[in-house]
């Protein structure tokens, strides 16, 4: 008999489970932990014994080891209930599923767990997706490593600290965590798109449906259209049209182009009538003019602006940063006139009307010119954004640069 | 409002075709070359003493393929996914083993194919299939080839070339009739082998993840369901009709003559009531149409399967060197697949059918994973298998086992 301090899931599970006087109580089918701790603690075991699957305490249980074979003691088969809020079953919830890793920001297929014996009980400590673990489960790690030893070569194994995990819950399992998705959500919006678009489409909906609307704003901007698509004709219409309604029109149009045409009818609707018709504007646009690319999102001022005023009017608006690289001028037909800098504002006296110091010699770009125009002028001027008029040029819209940016990288992944 | 009622009807029959697919293209690329192969020679050693087989065939593939389309719509998941999610690593391990045998020999059945139609038009295997090998090779890497796909589809329209030669062969529709509805069987080993083929190419392995992919792609609705059936049984119905006459065409014309298929040609003879001397051309664009697509479809498809499975990278948006288990999978199919065929002296014919009474014998081990998924009820909730359903596909798995055995102990018995 010698004690373990650590020991992989797949070592343990499927073994008799015996009592003090080792005689066979059932066999051991599955481990449950407390989820609730950042810690996760086994707190409850799953044993079958003929017909008969019970839940029991686990804090009567001991695993050591005996002739290289581990062994499952317990003094006696105490029933338990767990909640499923907040317990995690590791055959049933985790082993041979998807989880994320965190770090790798990716999602990955779990090949076995690895748990520690503490002098407080057992605990998880990381999940395995290696290789190693992949033959392990099949039997074949040890005569594989046997062979490799002497040629000097070692299977690749790699472990991920259970801190490092998500668990991904399908709408159909039972598995409901109080926390669900909670470190999904710090991360980065567009790391969690990758992430979620990795996913098979019922999780990427539930995935999707329990960030909050900000997030969940975000990262719909970030998604690929075939994701976009799915989460927006699974989500129900209400809470789509939410999430459209916080996203920039331009980004709305798009995706709206691809999806069913019905669905993206039922999505206007629903929306807020302001918001969905300037979605609706964009919409009109044919593909590949200005005016399909361009935001409605942009901040002009007329004028008889003093600088002091158009300062206070930007401290009330609070721009997003790409609106505040130009600020335009319009005159009171909302003709575009004229463009000042951030810089222009701050060096000049507060009561000095915009028309003093804007530049009047803007370029701009029609709504129905070609988006190929968009690149040259970009790169001739060297700007980061261009206003976008009409035939009497009224100043309807602003193209920036990362647009421009993203869909050049269109056009070259269709060329590739 | 009649004329409401019309725009409605309208907007559902659109809404039907927007659904439909899946099931359809995937029927369609059943009759890959290996399966052409088999049904000629079906006809051409049996006449019309299988067609029976076919007929109820078509209604454990029917049954078969909508267990596949189901899950896929069920779950969202492929069917490797919930084969490791359900079954663990070991079984996984083995059900893959099968798949990639299965799917291995389809291939190499698929490069028999290019080498036969090319051959028809003079063209030495040696030069065809190293070049389509690297064609296929690129076409996958550039992730064209969804679109190549339909191309290759196209081509195979060509069969509806048999249905044709079938009517004006002036087969004995008394006897068609009669021996599509009474079974007659044979106890001798090359009966059996063509039949467990038949079985093999018509109901595959890999259609059954193919499938369940495509419907998952696709993202059809639970509630939508109803018409995904519909995809499919069209499917199953299509791919066997097109089987059912090619089985009477060759029977008609090279059973009742008694020409023996030995090469691509003789399977093209069947074609000359209706193509003339251009029967062999005819012939040789279908087939090689359907086996540039079976090409395509089997490395990548298996690729797929088996880095789902074990949890590799995969995917055509990356990096060779981001996932070199699904790239490797695809080279080492695709050379393989086309290095057999380089072999001298290989019976490019015999190999085609050989294939698939490999699909045949390990098809059992795939449907009864199939089964084991599709009356879970915790995977499937209510969607759980009716008890027809069971009972045809029981029988499916029973019956191809039986056909297995009697063909091992066969020898022993001297019968």
């Amino acid at each position: 008999m010698a004690n373990v301090t650590s020991f992989y899931l797949s070592r343990v599970i499927g073994n008799k489970v015996y009592s003090e006087d080792k005689k066979v109580l059932g066999r051991l089918v599955d481990l449950i932990v407390d989820a609730k701790n950042i810690r996760p603690k086994v707190i409850a075991a799953k044993v079958k014994s003929g017909k008969n699957v019970q839940i029991v305490d686990f804090s009567f249980f001991i695993i050591y080891k005996e002739k290289g074979q581990y062994v499952i003691e317990t003094r006696n088969l105490k029933p338990i209930d767990v909640q499923k809020e907040d317990t995690i079953m590791l055959v049933k919830h985790i082993l041979d599923k998807q989880i994320v890793d965190m770090n790798g920001r990716k999602v990955v297929r779990v090949n076995d767990i690895r748990l520690a014996i503490l002098s407080t009980g057992v605990y998880v400590i990381a999940v395995d997706i290696g290789l190693e673990g992949l033959l392990r489960r099949l039997g074949l790690a040890k005569p594989l490593k046997k062979v490799l030893k002497p040629l000097g070569k070692s299977i690749p194994s790699r472990l991920i600290l259970w801190d490092d995990v998500e668990p991904l819950a399908s709408p159909r399992s039972d598995l409901k965590l109080s926390t669900t998705y909670s470190k999904l959500s710090t991360l980065h919006p567009s790391d969690l798109a990758d992430i979620i678009e990795e996913l098979d489409k019922k999780t990427q909906a539930y995935v999707f449906s329990t960030l909050d609307e900000e997030k969940a704003a975000d990262v719909l901007e970030e998604l690929d259209v075939e994701a976009q698509r799915n989460v927006l004709e699974s989500l129900p219409v209400e809470k789509a049209a939410d999430l459209l309604e916080k996203m920039p029109a331009d980004e709305v149009a798009d995706i709206l182009d691809e999806i069913k045409e019905e669905r993206a009818e039922e999505l206007l609707n629903e929306m807020e009538k302001e918001a969905s018709e300037e979605v609706k504007e964009l919409m009109e646009y044919p593909e590949n003019t200005v005016g399909s690319i361009m935001t409605t999102d942009f901040i002009a001022f007329k004028t008889h602006f003093t600088v002091e005023q158009t300062i206070e009017e930007l401290r009330r608006l609070k721009p997003e940063p790409d609106e505040i690289y130009y600020l335009y001028v319009v005159d009171n037909e909302e003709r575009l006139c004229g463009v000042v800098s951030l810089r222009d504002l701050v060096i000049s006296e507060p009561q000095t009307p915009l028309y003093e110091i804007m530049s009047r010699n803007v370029v701009y770009v029609k709504d129905m010119d070609n988006v190929n125009s968009l690149v040259s002028i970009i790169s001739k001027y060297s700007l980061l954004a261009v206003p976008v008029v009409d035939d009497d040029k009224r100043l309807i819209g602003v193209v920036i640069i990362n647009d421009i940016v993203y869909e050049l990288l269109k056009v070259r992944k269709k060329l590739v | 409002m009649p004329q409401i009622a019309k725009g409605q009807r309208l907007k559902n029959i659109l809404f039907i075709l927007s659904i439909i697919g899946p099931g359809l293209v995937t029927a369609t690329a059943d009759n890959d070359a290996s399966g052409i192969a088999t049904y000629a020679m079906v006809g051409a050693m049996f006449g019309y003493k299988m067609l029976w087989g076919l007929f109820l065939i078509t209604i454990s593939l029917a049954v078969i393929q909508e267990m596949a389309a189901r899950m896929g719509v069920v779950t969202g998941k492929g069917l490797s996914d919930l084969i490791r999610e359900h079954f663990g690593v070991k079984m996984t391990f083995f059900a893959m083993i099968t798949l990639l045998i299965a799917n291995l020999t389809t291939t190499i059945g698929e490069f028999a194919g290019i080498a036969a139609s090319l051959e028809i038009f003079g063209v030495s295997k040696y030069i065809s299939v190293p070049l389509t090998a690297i064609f296929v090779w690129y076409i996958i890497n550039k992730g064209s080839y969804k679109k190549t796909e339909k191309f290759f589809l196209a081509l195979m329209v060509i069969y509806i070339s048999y249905i044709i030669s079938g009517f004006l062969a002036k087969p004995e529709w008394k006897e068609v009739f009669k021996n599509t509805f009474v079974p007659s069987f044979s106890f001798n080993s090359s009966f059996i082998l063509i039949f467990i083929a038949m079985i093999g190419t018509t109901i595959t392995p890999w259609m059954q993840f193919y499938l369940q992919s495509s419907v998952v792609d696709k993202g059809v609705d639970v509630k939508n369901l109803k018409y995904q059936r519909w995809d499919v049984f069209l499917g199953a119905f299509w791919t066997d009709f097109i089987a059912f006459f090619i089985v009477v065409a060759t029977a008609a014309t090279l059973h009742k003559h008694g020409i023996v298929i030995e090469t691509a040609e003789d399977a093209a003879k069947a074609l000359q009531p209706f193509a003339g001397k251009y029967a062999s051309a005819l012939f040789a664009v279908g087939l090689f149409g359907a086996s540039l697509l079976g090409a395509h479809i089997l490395p990548l498809s298996t690729a797929y399967a088996v880095t789902e499975a074990f949890g590799f990278e995969n995917g055509l948006n990356k990096k060779m060197r981001e996932a070199p288990v699904f790239y490797g999978l695809i080279l080492l199919f695709i050379v393989i697949g086309a290095g057999v065929i380089l072999l001298p002296n290989i019976p490019l014919i015999k190999l085609m059918i050989i294939a698939q009474e490999i699909n045949g014998i390990l098809l059992p081990i795939i449907l009864i994973y199939m089964l084991k998924l599709t009356n879970d009820k915790e995977i499937m909730g209510e969607y759980v298998n009716s008890r027809t359903f069971n009972i045809i596909a029981w029988i499916t798995v029973v019956f191809i086992i039986i056909l297995t055995l009697i063909l091992l102990v066969e020898p022993f018995l001297g019968v």
